[in-house]
């Protein structure tokens, strides 16, 4: 998946996800095909999927759905591992994040 | 007649710092990419002044991210008309209220979700939200945007519905605010 607007990119190398710029799609309907790249991610069943927001200044509250939505897949497959990278100087990061690890609390995250 | 939900007094007075901004429907199409620049403005405009011993860079995010979730729904279900936004800074407290018109039956509905929603935890009451949405693939909206304001960034909000003629539908005021760190 190489996903990208004037706004923001997401694009997959191996199993890492990584998120750009600033995401403030209409709704679930505009967050589907990133979702899809996503669960194509998800379907090879990798060990660990890695999600690098360490770059996403801004998710609007229909993109964090998107990322609790992507977790509770990731939840229903024991045998693959997830860590979230965020970035101490992105407030909303701080903020919201850790609701992901509050869904499935074996999920790593890393805000550095 | 008014009703009232949640918190929409006002704390700030005449020494607060201000700003007004009506979005006309008319002439340009009032659309999605308007809430994400008018929130970014004001946010940064008043990220500049909000004085010592607040984290500035988180301020002009809250206040962004705040805006933003409320126009957002503004856009979402008003019923035609222009959109007004007031806010105001004093003492680390920033104030913001949005007003939108809607119909009649989108209030009845929003009325009804608020008062299930006041009783609740809202932190308890976002992972809930969140397990139904990943269970509904149908649902296009989250409901998250309230949620997330009252469960990750403590803010305090509240909405008043006036209805002078049922024609007109009903004039919402979204009432939130911040205490900035």
């Amino acid at each position: 998946m190489d996903i990208s607007t004037n706004d923001y990119r997401v694009w997959t190398e191996g199993s890492t996800i990584h998120y750009e710029g600033t995401m403030r799609l209409s709704g679930t309907d505009a967050y589907a095909p990133i979702l899809e790249g996503m669960n194509a991610i998800l379907a090879a069943k990798p060990d660990l999927i890695t999600l690098d927001l360490t770059s996403l200044q801004f998710l609007n509250s229909s993109g964090i759905n998107l990322l609790a939505k992507f977790t509770i897949e990731i939840r229903k497959q024991p045998d693959v591992g997830v860590r979230v990278l965020g970035s101490k100087s992105i407030p909303w990061q701080s903020k919201s994040l850790r609701n992901l690890q509050r869904l499935h609390p074996a999920l790593e995250l890393t805000i550095s | 007649m008014v009703k009232d939900y949640g918190n929409t007094a006002t704390v700030n007075g005449a020494d607060a710092k201000r700003v007004a901004l009506r979005l006309m429907a008319e002439p340009l199409e009032l659309g999605w990419h308007h809430c994400g620049v008018t929130s970014d403005f004001i946010g940064e405009y008043f990220s500049r002044s909000c004085g010592e011993g607040i984290d500035a860079v988180d301020a002009r995010h809250s206040i962004s991210y705040m805006i933003n979730e409320i126009l957002e729904n503004a856009i979402k279900f008003r019923k035609g008309g222009d959109i007004d936004l007031t806010g105001s800074l004093e003492a680390g407290k920033f104030e913001i209220r949005i007003t939108n018109r809607i119909d009649a039956g989108t209030a009845e509905t929003f009325q009804k979700h608020l008062i299930k929603l006041l009783e609740r935890e809202p932190g308890e009451l976002l992972l809930e939200r969140i397990e139904e949405n990943a269970l509904n693939p149908d649902s296009t909206g989250s409901g998250l945007g309230i949620l997330t304001l009252m469960s990750d960034y403590e803010a305090e909000l509240g909405w008043s519905f006036a209805t002078e003629h049922a024609s007109e539908g009903v004039e919402l005021t979204t009432c939130a605010s911040l205490r900035l760190s």
